[in-house]
């Protein structure tokens, strides 16, 4: 089974493709056989990342049906270990895709086999760009420390939150539930999730408790990107703290990346950014957050396997 | 989870009930920090009420926690609701004095000083009839003053680190050593300052060897 990660965060021009493309080189490097899929249809800018100006096949191959699998829509990049499904388009509906598109590729990105696959999500908190970033089994966000991009994660975050309790309620029958907690605090419910969580619990402690659990797989991690020197490094401590304290939800801080002129140079050049600059400053943070989100990761996985060992 | 208006004011300031009120201002610092008005972690978060409404509340809880009175009534209010558990908690306070490194008092010499009851001394000089007998003379010599302060029991070291001065002059004085003599006005003063120590009447100490160096002197 392959690991998937989600780059997301709701505001544009953040750093999102940018983080996804050099974790993406960095995995590959360390030997992961690892997958690049460009989700943000209708802006999709992945490919240029990773020194690929126009890649021959593209995602819109198959939801068309030219490909019978999403296999076929791969293609090898100039790296090692790394290959990407590109969602540069040659189909202007593709930006919108219907219901049943989405769930085929969602269900199909499932199926494929590779160590680690990155998915870049665009910006925006439609549906559509919540379920990708849900599907993953870890959602990394990118956020500049800036109040609006940070003003975007809160967004995201609670859309995401609502998206999940909406789908559990659904898939066990509790909608009317869900109606009488947003009778009884119309106008909270969108402002504050902290409280629709509570009146679900209220009405029925059981039933509570579920959509407690499903919140708590629900597992967000946080990178600060474009940090100056007269930032302050901890924002992204604190944005995880406010997060932890007040939404029943874990989020963990991966760390921060300097903010770096180069990183232009690089994309012009349509060069991956940690092979032109590996000895600067950012391209050490990108390192760094890799190291770290591998560590969480390894630890978690350990504490599953020492769990279901004792369940055994 | 807990809405933080159900939280107590040790869940809201995510301490445990026994921490000293240093940790107490800590941990009010970084969530003040954190809701304060230009946080950038905060901003849209929190409407602008609900995040008065927050800071407010973390300020009641800081007020009365840190306040030992008002923590302990409100610990036994909580105890009383069956909120804390067992008898009532005694924090410990780790409160730390500053030590200084160099040691400016020298207080560490205390232990060589002898901390006199003025009124026992007082008392044993004139139950003591050499002591008596010295004071009635006419001219008092240094050997006379020796005589006193072995009389009482001092040592002239003990005498020396209270008056702050020198023990060679202090033994000169005791030996009569003329030749040895600061100027007068000097040694009136170390005289005083001996005598005063001895809760002796320092003027007529004074005023009796003086005559005693005058005598000496014409003869």
């Amino acid at each position: 089974m392959s690991q998937i990660w989600s780059i997301g965060g709701g505001k544009g021009g953040t750093g999102k493709s940018f983080i996804a493309g050099n974790l993406g080189i960095l995995l590959a490097k360390q030997g992961y056989k690892t997958l690049l899929i460009d989700v943000d249809f209708g802006a999709a800018n992945l490919h240029t990342i990773i020194g690929i100006s126009k890649p021959e096949r593209s995602i819109s191959d198959f939801l068309s049906r030219r490909f019978g699998t999403l296999d076929e829509a791969v293609v090898p990049t100039a790296i090692p270990n790394l290959y990407l499904i590109s969602g540069a388009m040659n189909n202007l509906d593709i930006a919108n895709l219907t219901h049943q598109q989405k769930m085929k590729l969602l269900r199909n990105i499932a199926r494929l086999s590779y160590d680690y696959i990155l998915l870049d999500i665009g910006a925006g908190t439609s549906f559509n760009t919540i379920d990708y970033f849900m599907v993953a089994d870890s959602g990394i966000f990118v956020t500049t420390p800036e109040p609006t991009s940070i003003e975007n994660v809160y967004r995201f975050i609670r859309s995401a939150y609502f998206r999940k309790i909406h789908h559990v309620l659904k898939a066990h029958d509790f909608r009317t539930l869900a109606e009488e907690a947003e009778r009884q605090n119309c106008n909270a419910t969108v402002s504050n999730p902290e409280i629709l969580l509570h009146v679900i619990k209220e009405l029925d402690p059981g039933k509570g408790d579920i959509v407690e659990k499903a919140l708590r797989t629900l597992d967000f991690k946080l990178i600060l990107n474009q940090l100056r020197k007269q930032d302050n490094p901890n924002i992204g401590e604190l944005i995880c703290k406010i997060i932890e304290r007040h939404l029943a939800l874990k989020m963990s801080f991966i760390g921060n990346i300097s903010y770096d002129d180069h990183v232009h140079n690089s994309v012009c050049k349509k060069l991956p950014f940690v092979d032109l600059y590996p000895y600067t400053r950012t391209a050490l943070d990108l390192r760094e957050c890799c190291k770290n989100h591998l560590s969480i990761y390894t630890e978690l996985q350990k504490n599953e396997k020492q769990r279901s060992n004792h369940q055994a | 989870m807990k809405l933080y208006q159900e939280k107590n004011h040790y869940e809201l300031l995510e301490i445990h009930s026994d921490v000293a009120p240093t940790e107490i201002r800590q941990a009010y610092k970084i969530l003040f920090d954190l809701y304060q008005d230009e946080s950038i972690a905060t901003y849209s978060f929190f409407s602008e009420k609900e995040r008065k409404e927050i800071l407010s509340s973390l300020e009641k809880a800081y007020l009365t926690l840190i306040d030992p009175e008002s923590r302990k009534a409100y610990d036994r209010n909580r105890i009383e609701l069956g909120g804390l558990e067992g008898e009532e908690r005694k924090h410990s306070n780790h409160k730390k004095n500053p030590s200084s490194i160099y040691d400016f008092k020298k207080t560490h010499l205390q232990g060589l000083v002898t901390i006199r009851n003025p009124e026992e001394l007082k008392h044993r000089a004139s139950q003591n009839p050499v002591i008596q007998n010295i004071l009635d003379q006419d001219t008092i010599t240094g050997r006379d003053i020796k005589k006193i302060r072995t009389e009482l029991k001092i040592t002239l070291e003990e005498i020396a680190e209270a008056t702050k001065v020198r023990i060679e002059m202090l033994r000169i004085i005791e030996e009569d050593n003329q030749e040895l003599f600061l100027p007068m006005v000097y040694m009136t003063g170390f005289l005083k300052s001996y005598a005063r120590y001895l809760q002796l009447d320092e003027n007529a100490i004074l005023s009796g060897f003086i005559k005693h160096i005058n005598k000496g002197k014409c003869p």
